[in-house]
């Protein structure tokens, strides 16, 4: 408490600024992804204390994705989510920009929101003293007339915490609680260019159907993540059996494969795809939606090349570092919520084009149900797998063991033309070894300029070619 | 069409109580039909329980305030099941799958149901039925999943017996607290 | 005796205006459908200012609870527990300046 001597606060009353936390640096968690041996040490998927660092060093800073702005179009609309294990409320301002803050009374700090989402919401009242928040997070009463007699009480110091930066990517809201954090642009790099394919394939832009599923998987969250940023190879043993019930044949990686295929990686962020045009898409069960991106791929050449929109409803994955992921072609976008290092909750949303006919929204709608919700014929297999990955390293000996993390260590492609790392094929585990490093460079750098200039910041291709 | 058939309403009153011997029937089918479930005879219960035109609903449970015009669930928005026959019959093509790997080793089902009335309606073919249950799921040592919840049955009467024609399914549950959901309600 | 608040032009539709007067507490104006409104700037639950709330079909929203008030009745909906009616000043627009009847305090008018 102040004593009088400090600036910002009268004497008595309590500095109520914002706390954003700093970060720390653990080595020792650093040294349990072998980068030499391609091998993750099991400890990162059971150890409290490594979870513990996760949510100081990766959750505490990283640009975590909140919600698409079409879900909030309009002032007082809002969401809650997490940002890790933080509460979190995305609300609409009156002039249109958005803001988050803590779910956080600063109070006693009880949830001043319970709901999943609402709009035109005029602003937060907490329900245990009424303290009453506006949809900027500021203070704007409290309950009956004690307060405002209270010299202790400053009203214009005291508000919901603000996330420290917020920002936007074609429709995309992302924020951060690291004050010293680069853009988010700079954050997502040129891996943007491979986001373009699912956010920028039409003028008109995107949006969220319907609402969100959320269900908890006990899993470790890095299992999810690392499975949507770069392995494609689960699909044909883990969901055979999907593919079955909806095509009437196994998984089929698509035409060319071979010639077509391929991973990238930038800040650990990953793609692996093939550009089949269709593969995903026609998972979903749905001849007409095969039709549609056909027509979309053709038309969006123009916008994202030939390459890219040959992906747009190819069989595909997509991984935004740490825990944000997509399928492009079925259109699922989800986020993997830590709750400790065995929990998550999952959030599932469906991306459609602005543009498209009702009837194709609507059968995005419904084929996302059928295959990656909790009761689609795909996501239903991909749970237990996750889950027993996380649970048997309880076993002590068990923990010790290595895990394989090495097809396709000799797969960079140093002659393709693309943004970030490349590797050749998708069947590799180039994308979930750079994912690991990631997660390293996190636990091992208490600072954004060792973190946007390590091994997995993207390589200079001109400085490549010039040294060969 | 009529109201009751509109999947996003949900029956007017339940004031119009069948006969006893009805009452009965129907209870015998309900009870039938999670006994089959309870085996996971999928395919059977497609074939004697579901009519061709059933509309199957089970739409995700929001928090939302009192106030809020949209309510806890609203059609057209996210559901868990929204399904016509074809697409019920999907999911059930990937049970009867070897590779179904979230079904094998077999779970094992209990589909408790209850709080059942049975009420007439405008058009003598079709019966009104609500109905609570306690759907349990237990799979490998200790993997249990246990879903309370209503459903809202329209079924038809056909020769023999009844067909379902459309099923609204409310869980009580916001969050799913379950990693997947390979069971029918 | 009614004083003079302040210029009518300076209320516009669907505003709601704070005005500091000699020897009274603060007063709000506002203006609905072109109708004057002059009452309390001070909300009777929480002694918030109405002036930082809003008007929105035909009521004074407060800021901080949300509670509800009629224009012209002070009818309160959405009350926080104990949060009594508002209540108005008798007030007119004399050539284009508001004029109330502050003394004896606000009347239901």
């Amino acid at each position: 408490m102040c004593e009088g001597g400090c600036k910002g606060a009268a004497k008595g009353r309590p500095d109520m600024k914002p706390v954003y936390p700093r970060a720390a640096s653990y080595p020792q968690y650093a040294g349990l992804v072998d980068r030499k041996n391609a091998q993750v040490d099991r400890q990162v998927f059971v150890s409290d204390a490594v979870y513990q660092a996760e949510l100081q060093q990766i959750f505490a800073r990283a640009w975590l994705f909140l919600a698409h702005e079409s879900q909030i179009p309009n002032p007082g609309d809002f969401i809650r989510t997490s940002m890790g294990e933080d509460d979190v409320i995305v609300v609409r301002q009156r002039d249109k920009s958005v803001k988050a803050f803590l779910n956080s009374c600063p109070h006693r700090g009880n949830r001043v929101c319970m709901v999943d989402a609402g709009t035109k919401a005029r602003g937060f009242i907490c329900n245990y003293h009424g303290w009453s928040f506006g949809i900027d997070g500021a203070l704007r009463g409290t309950d009956g007339k004690v307060y405002e007699k209270d010299q202790s009480f400053e009203k214009a110091q005291i508000g919901l915490t603000p996330v420290a930066q917020i920002d936007s990517y074609k429709g995309l809201i992302f924020a951060t609680f690291d004050p010293d954090a680069p853009s988010l642009a700079e954050y997502l790099g040129p891996f943007t260019w491979y986001m373009d394919i699912m956010l920028d394939n039409d003028p008109e832009g995107t949006e969220f159907v319907g609402g969100a599923i959320k269900s908890e998987i006990d899993c470790n969250w890095k299992f999810p993540a690392e499975n949507f940023v770069g392995d494609i190879l689960h699909a044909f043993w883990t969901h055979q059996s999907g593919a079955q019930a909806i095509l009437g044949g196994g998984v089929d990686l698509g035409s060319r494969y071979d010639e077509l295929a391929f991973q990238a990686s930038v800040y650990g962020h990953g793609i692996e795809t093939n550009l089949d045009k269709v593969g995903n898409t026609r998972t979903l069960g749905y001849p007409e939606l095969v039709d549609y991106v056909f027509d979309l791929s053709e038309k969006a050449k123009d916008r994202l090349g030939e390459l890219r929109a040959r992906a747009i409803g190819a069989v595909s994955s997509c991984t935004v570092f740490p825990n944000f992921s997509f399928l492009p072609g079925q259109n699922t976008f989800r986020v993997w919520h830590p709750r400790g290092p065995g929990k998550i909750e999952l959030v599932v949303w469906t991306l459609v084009n602005k543009s498209a006919p009702e009837h194709i929204k609507e059968q995005y709608r419904k084929g996302v149900m059928m295959t990656f919700s909790p009761g689609g014929v795909f996501e239903m297999d991909d749970g237990e797998n996750w889950e027993y990955s996380t649970r048997v390293n309880q076993g002590f000996v068990t923990r010790q063991q290595p895990l394989h993390y090495a097809l396709g260590l000799e797969s960079a492609d140093l002659e393709r033309d693309l943004p970030g790392h490349v590797h050749k094929g998708s069947l590799n585990d180039a994308n979930q070894r750079l994912f690991y490093t990631r997660w390293a460079e996190f636990m091992e750098y208490d600072n954004w300029t060792d973190l946007q200039s390590g091994e997995t910041a993207p390589p200079q291709k001109k400085a490549v070619e010039a040294a060969e | 069409m009529l109201d009751l058939l509109n999947i996003a309403k949900p029956f007017a009153d339940m004031d119009t109580p069948v006969d006893a011997e009805t009452e009965r029937a129907v209870c015998r089918w309900l009870y039938a039909e999670a006994r089959f479930l309870d085996a996971e005879r999928y395919q059977d219960w497609l074939e004697g329980f579901i009519d061709p035109e059933i509309h199957y609903w089970m739409p995700d449970m929001e928090t939302r305030r009192r106030d809020d015009p949209r309510g806890t669930f609203s059609y057209g928005e996210a559901a868990y099941f929204d399904d016509n026959l074809p697409e019920l019959t999907i999911r059930v093509k990937r049970y009867n799958e070897p590779s179904a790997w979230a079904d094998n080793p077999a779970t094992r089902h209990a589909h408790l149901i209850s709080n059942i009335e049975v009420n007439a309606t405008d058009d003598p073919s079709l019966l009104a039925v609500c109905s609570a249950f306690t759907n349990v799921r237990n799979r490998n040592e200790a993997d249990q999943d246990i879903i309370h919840g209503r459903r809202e049955d329209v079924l038809r009467k056909v020769e023999g017996g009844f067909r379902l024609l459309r099923r609204r399914v409310f869980i009580v549950q916001n969050v799913l607290l379950s990693k997947n959901l390979n069971t029918f309600f | 005796m009614m004083i003079e608040l302040c210029d009518s032009s300076a209320i516009g539709e669907g505003e709601i205006l704070r005005v500091d007067v000699d020897d009274f507490p603060a007063i709000a104006v506002a203006r609905h459908e072109g109708a004057l409104y002059v009452f309390p700037d001070r909300c009777p639950h929480a002694d918030e200012s109405l002036a930082e709330g809003w008007l929105e079909d035909g009521r004074v929203v407060c800021g901080v609870h949300f509670a509800e008030f009629e224009l012209g009745t002070g009818a309160v909906h959405n009350p926080p527990v104990g949060c009594p009616n508002l209540s108005f000043f008798k007030c007119e627009d004399r050539d284009g300046k508001v004029f109330a009847t502050l003394a004896g305090g606000p009347v239901n008018v």
